[in-house]
């Protein structure tokens, strides 16, 4: 397999934030080994790259929160590597875009700061410190079609479908069975940063299909001490072992007993999911 | 206890539910086709065309919606506020339960 990265920008020709991603990818297609894949070519005939795509790995500029560049991915199934989002990064940066397209400094500097985003992303994982059971136990219940696993022992659970499973101080967090069977293909995996402080309930970065986009909403409170770099090559990990090696993120832990007062355990998750199967058609 | 709960707590006690500033808003509706829990409604004949028609049918803590809009016209209550509110519930309820 090569190495080869390929780019797909956002395709808003006529705005700030289009226009910046448009800089951001020729500024990569520069490098070796990196390939510029235009939206509307591969839109209109995905043959053409299927080769390159084949070879390497996707890298998408979405412009806005419209997502154009990350939602014609996903219609074409091809799983996502990296990603970033002009208008957020601008957002960060307290950048105010506008609509018309800008050449200055500020954007030289936005620009700037989305390369570096590129690139450095792999460089900062850190160290899995959790230790792992040696078997998860299982329990099922079937609903038509569909089977919904629980494990039943040292895993707690959100009623937002979200689980934790403790290891010391340590933290393993993923989604349950049930999430990763409503968005069928899991193509993309947006991590949170190492070392960004949650409160219960705040957001830890989210999972995406070609259906939907899902919000992982953290079960505890904690630090991001690691998150799980296998699924930037393989979010498919999430669907086929969506409680063991499709974990998403690992935090240390601030006050786990007091989040536990709001957590269910396996007894009332495995209850709750069964009936929120039986209300709503899958 | 009213058929829908969310840790326990009736969910028309919690107020989550997505805002939507209109001045924001360009009737896209990327929210609404986001959307899987009929939260919002639209009425073509209205103005504005959108509706925040069932906020309990709002999944608590949930934000996705916000996510897709490209205008940042959608905003939610606090969340640190809400769990609070929902724990104080909780132990009042409790508290209550003991009491009987």
């Amino acid at each position: 397999m090569s190495n080869t990265v390929c780019v797909l920008p956002c395709n808003g020709l006529d705005k700030c934030a289009g226009d910046i991603s448009r800089r951001v990818a020729l500024k990569l297609t520069e490098s070796e080994g990196v390939e510029l894949i235009c939206p509307v070519l591969l839109n209109q005939n995905k043959t053409r790259y299927d080769k390159v795509l084949e070879d390497g790995s996707l890298s998408v500029i979405d412009g806005c929160n419209t997502r154009c560049a990350s939602k014609l991915a996903g219609s074409l199934e091809i799983a996502i590597k990296e990603k970033v989002n002009v208008s957020e990064v601008a957002k960060a940066q307290n950048i105010k875009l506008g609509v018309d397209i800008r050449d200055d400094e500020e954007t030289d500097a936005l620009v700037q700061v989305l390369l570096e985003k590129m690139s450095i992303s792999e460089e900062k994982q850190a160290d899995s410190q959790f230790i792992e059971t040696e078997t998860v136990e299982y329990e099922s219940f079937s609903h038509g079609k569909f089977i919904f696993k629980v494990p039943k022992n040292n895993y707690f659970f959100n009623e937002n479908d979200c689980w934790v499973s403790i290891s010391g101080d340590i933290a393993r967090v993923g989604v349950t069975d049930y999430v990763q069977q409503n968005l069928s293909d899991i193509l993309y995996v947006d991590p949170p940063e190492i070392g960004q402080e949650i409160e219960q309930f705040d957001e830890l970065g989210s999972i995406e299909s070609s259906k939907t986009v899902f919000e992982i909403i953290s079960p505890v409170s904690g630090t991001v001490v690691a998150v799980n770099d296998k699924l930037q090559d393989a979010p498919e990990l999430v669907n086929e072992s969506p409680y063991e090696k499709g974990w998403l993120v690992e935090l240390r832990l601030s006050n786990f007993e007091e989040d536990k007062e709001l957590l269910l355990d396996f007894e009332a998750y495995f209850e709750f999911l069964k009936r929120k199967v039986a209300e709503t058609n899958v | 206890m009213s058929e829908s709960t969310f840790m326990g707590v009736e969910r028309d006690r919690i107020d989550w539910s997505p805002r939507i500033d209109f001045s924001k808003c360009n009737d896209c509706m990327d929210c609404v086709e986001f959307c899987p829990h009929q939260v919002f409604e639209v009425n073509e004949n209205e103005k504005p065309k959108l509706k925040v028609k069932n906020p309990n049918n709002c999944v608590v803590f949930c934000r996705a919606c916000g996510k897709t809009c490209g205008l940042d016209a959608i905003t939610f209550p606090d969340k640190p506020e809400t769990t609070k509110m929902i724990k104080a519930i909780r132990k009042a309820e409790k508290e209550a339960a003991s009491d009987e």
